[in-house]
């Protein structure tokens, strides 16, 4: 009988989409349907709808794809009872950098987001290492690939393509601390075989553990490879081994705009001048050419050592040139003239320029820069945290004088309910544990309610275990 | 952090919001009833005329105040009958952690959180504290009524019953004769052009009196359009022909509360309340998803899904409300995931699904039980009731262990673990929905199409797609 049935569906619903009668094409019902042509219409109809309603369901396709399990990450997810804080957290701070910082939070503390709340694309290259095998499923679940890859330990050339892009990533960092030579051997082998798009993040491993050795690879990319980024980029690794590719014309050209001059009675020191920079087009050229230089053959053109340039450097001057000269460390000077230059800019109000320099400074360095900025120079904890980054632990963030400015600014007249929210957020991801804890203490005191949802994020620090490892 | 009366007079807008809110400041009206530790927040759930209890929350220090009841008046008698019981300690104010959705309050509130004030302003348009009493407001007024006056009342309400019949029979002659014009002009042309031709046959339905089938009308082209374009014409036959079944069932039936409910007007809370056939189950509930949706004709409904995790009683509720979307922005009723002990007494049904919230109290264990086995074959479970109620739309059904897969288009399946079944399902589906096993599915089957609203997985309860 239902196979009778839906064998004249076919024809029943032809008709209707053109606008003929069907009744005629359902002899089956056609008791049921009587034999006045209206209602016999409107009985096949109720009947049709009703067996296409229960009977009828779509065919799926013979080939359906069915996706590998989401894998479990090295750290755990947070637990389920912030699971709703991070939730909000996330939603009210969509930007990017925003993300990025809870994330980085997150993986210093040894916790991971929950799938559910947020995962990575394939191509969000600033998630945490951790987050490495969920990149990886997102590329399969975006790229219609069913061919699943099994990793081996260590990174070869030969295993190479069993690696998904990602945790290939985290594989190479992996080698190059263990092994630079090997690290740089497996590149060689097989960067040219993959897109610009990943040969950018795969050369910037080499930046850890740079040496000599690397020098004719780097030559090699800098000369040859097809895209500027990638050249850039392996100039700009040169250039930190002393193998600058600056033109010799424009160094000239450029070092005429500083002078380099003694100054003091007793104890004489040298401190560069600013020359030729009377015009607006001078300025722009002088710019130019500092963004083709490298630092080590601007300081020879001025017969200095790098380290004598930034310690002769007249800071807090000529903050186009402050700007362009921490810019032309951070890309092309060594780890420890980066935190030479760091310590330098950090004394006076140059250290606005400090962000460019910090993403080459370890977590570290830039947690007792961010206090110390905080402490001396009066920084807001939204700057001390783009210093520190998210995986800071600063101990009583609130008694700078930041914090003093913050209660001020909340116990005002007429302040809204979402005044000081970059703040409070700044400083939640900034504070150890203990910090947190007592800034919500004060905060509370301040007429702060408890559930402020401004004060989310140092709700997460202070109620989250801290796991991580302590740099 | 105290309160007077004397406050909550000047924050009434009138006599008869302080007369509602007498009514209200009793304990037995409200579940949920916290406050801040700091003291500065309160908050509670009011039943009120909806299925969804009304969410409450005040912060005393400057007597900001929100409630998600749709009243234009601000405060509301909710708000006034919450502050009513701080400031009389008519119940407890047990201190909590403020809950997430007072939280979001606070987030959002355009006016000085932070500033006390020693005494609210009362707005300008307001009428002075002295014409308000809240003593006045707590005298029941005598009510006392001529037996005359109640029969004719009675037959006017019989007549009233009458003529809304015949206004309902009419305007479903109408709709049928739409119905065959449609067969008649093609399915397909009615496919382009069927929200204007819906419109049409809605406003009729609601001069008519038939408002909930009319707004049943005005939602079925966005059903349509969300099939795939092959599948509309098998769509539009089977929405159509539920109409036609629906119409006929009335003229049998026309006194079936059922019937009626899903035509012309669904019964007062009160109404369902007193029904002595009104089936009411106190169980563990779990919230599914709540899902909330502006209307063609206006109205926003909000839609409460919930799971029951006991064994007896109906396995799934739904709690509807519609509000005027002018109202604007109304705050979620209930978190998905919640778990809450509570009674719910049930519109009379073939399949009782419709509900409304009696009285609530927070699960004693909020991790046990599991959610129960699937009871009954799936086949069964997708069709039984179409076979009692052949016009339901959507049908909450509890998949057991299965799994998303993707076609070569990309569009998402449930599969069944024994490769059984395989059911197409609504709109996207990514992340972990797609990523890990669905050991129990909970989700609407509607138009042949599977909207999951919740799973249960390695990763923990997670919510569905849409």
């Amino acid at each position: 009988m239902a196979e009778a049935i839906y064998d004249a569906m076919g024809a029943v619903l032809t008709r209707w989409t053109m606008g003929s009668a069907a009744a005629p094409a359902a002899a089956i019902w056609s008791a049921e349907l009587g034999a006045e042509p209206a209602e016999a219409e409107l009985r096949l109809l109720a009947l049709s709808g009703q067996f296409l309603g229960v009977a009828v369901t779509a065919e799926p396709p013979p080939e359906l794809r069915v996706l590998p399990d989401i894998p479990a990450l090295v750290l755990p997810t947070v637990p389920e009872t912030l699971r709703p804080l991070v939730r909000r957290i996330l939603a009210a701070f969509k930007d990017t950098q925003s993300k990025a910082e809870l994330l980085d939070f997150l993986a210093a503390r040894g916790w991971t987001t929950h799938p559910a709340e947020w995962m990575p694309t394939a191509n969000d290259d600033d998630a945490p290492d951790v987050y490495a095998p969920w990149r990886d499923w997102a590329g399969i679940a975006a790229s219609n690939n069913v061919v699943q890859r099994q990793a081996g330990d260590r990174l070869t050339a030969e295993n190479w393509e069993d690696f998904w892009p990602a945790a290939r990533k985290v594989a190479l960092a992996e080698l190059r601390r263990r092994d630079p030579e090997a690290a740089r051997t497996v590149l060689e082998a097989k960067l040219a075989s993959e897109n610009a798009d990943v040969r950018l993040p795969l050369l910037s491993q080499l930046a850890a553990g740079l040496s000599e050795a690397d020098i004719p690879f780097l030559e090699g990319i800098a000369a040859s490879d097809r895209a500027p980024k990638v050249k850039a980029l392996a100039a700009s690794l040169l250039a930190r081994l002393g193998q600058g590719t600056a033109v010799g014309d424009d160094i000239a050209e450029l070092a005429g705009f500083f002078s380099v001059k003694m100054k003091g009675v007793l104890r004489r020191s040298r401190v560069i001048q600013f020359e030729n920079v009377k015009t607006p087009a001078q300025v722009h050229r002088r710019a130019a050419l500092l963004e083709s230089a490298d630092i080590a053959s601007l300081a020879r053109a001025l017969s200095l050592s790098p380290q004598e340039l930034v310690d002769a450097w007249n800071w807090d001057e000529d903050r186009h040139a402050d700007a362009a000269l921490t810019g032309l460390v951070a890309r092309t000077g060594t780890d420890s003239l980066v935190a030479q230059t760091a310590e330098a800019v950090s004394q006076g109000d140059a250290s606005f320029f400090l962000a460019t320099l910090t993403p080459r400074l370890p977590s570290g360095h830039r947690s007792e820069l961010a206090e110390k900025l905080l402490r001396m120079r009066s920084f807001s904890f939204d700057m001390a945290k783009t210093i520190a980054g998210g995986t800071a632990r600063l101990d009583n963030p609130l008694t700078a004088p930041a914090g003093a400015t913050l209660l001020a600014a909340l116990r005002r007249d007429g302040v809204k309910p979402s005044d000081e929210l970059t703040e409070l957020f700044a400083l939640g991801l900034i504070a150890s544990r203990a910090a947190a804890r007592q800034a919500l203490e004060q905060l509370n005191g301040a007429g702060l309610l408890q559930g402020d949802p401004r004060l989310d994020m140092l709700r997460l620090n202070a109620a989250l275990d801290d796991n991580g490892a302590k740099p | 952090m105290a309160i007077d009366l004397k406050a909550i007079e000047q924050l009434a807008t009138d006599q008869s919001s302080l007369k509602a809110a007498a009514g209200l400041a009793k304990p037995a009206k409200w579940s949920g009833v916290g406050a801040s530790h700091d003291g500065a927040l309160v908050w509670g759930e009011c039943a009120g005329s909806g299925a969804n209890p009304y969410r409450v929350m005040a912060d005393l220090r400057d007597f900001g105040n929100k409630c998600t009841c749709p009243s234009r008046k601000f405060p509301c008698k909710h708000v006034l009958g919450l502050l009513w019981m701080k400031a009389e300690k008519v119940t407890p104010f047990a201190p909590a952690d403020t809950p997430a959705w007072v939280s979001d309050w606070l987030g959002r509130r355009r006016a000085g959180a932070g500033t006390p004030k020693a005494t609210p302003k009362a707005p300008a348009n307001v009428a002075p504290a002295a014409a308000k009493d809240l003593r006045a407001a707590q005298q029941d007024e005598p009510e006392v009524e001529d037996p005359k006056d109640a029969a004719r009342r009675e037959a006017a309400a019989v007549k009233r019953s009458e003529d809304t019949e015949r206004a309902i029979l009419d305007a479903l002659d109408a709709l049928e004769q739409w119905i065959g014009d449609q067969l008649r002009m093609g399915l397909s042309a009615f496919i382009d052009d069927a929200t204007a031709r819906c419109r049409r046959i809605a406003a009729r339905l609601v001069d008519g009196k038939a408002a909930v089938l009319a707004g049943r009308i005005d939602e079925l082209p966005g059903r349509l359009l969300a099939l795939p374009p092959g599948d509309r014409p098998r769509g539009a036959v089977v929405e159509l022909g539920k109409l036609v079944l629906l119409a006929r069932a009335f003229r049998t039936t026309p006194r079936d509360a059922e019937i009626r409910r899903a035509i012309a007007v669904a019964e007062t809370r009160e109404a369902v309340l007193a029904n002595p056939q009104t089936l009411r189950a106190n169980a563990r509930w779990e919230v599914l998803a709540e899902q909330v949706q502006t209307r063609r004709d206006g109205l926003v409904s909000q839609t409460t899904w919930l799971l029951n995790l006991d064994a007896s009683g109906p396995r799934f509720a739904m709690l509807l409300d519609f509000f005027p979307a002018s109202v604007g922005r109304r705050g979620s009723v209930f978190t998905p995931g919640e778990r809450f002990q509570g009674e719910l007494a049930f519109y009379p049904s073939r399949q009782p699904l419709r509900a409304l919230l009696v009285a609530r109290a927070d699960a004693a264990d909020a991790t046990n039980p599991e959610w129960p086995a699937s009871e009954m074959a799936l086949a069964d479970t997708l069709t039984g009731p179409l076979l009692a109620e052949p016009w339901t739309i959507d049908i909450p059904v509890l998949l057991p262990t299965g799994r998303i897969a993707l076609d070569d288009a990309g569009h998402p399946w449930w599969r069944s673990a024994d490769g059984a079944t395989t059911l197409p399902v609504a709109g996207d589906a990514e992340g972990l929905l797609c990523g890990t096993d669905l050991q129990r599915t909970a989700a609407i089957w509607s138009g042949n199409r599977l909207t999951i609203l919740a799973a249960q997985t390695s990763w923990g309860r997670i919510g569905g797609h849409g």
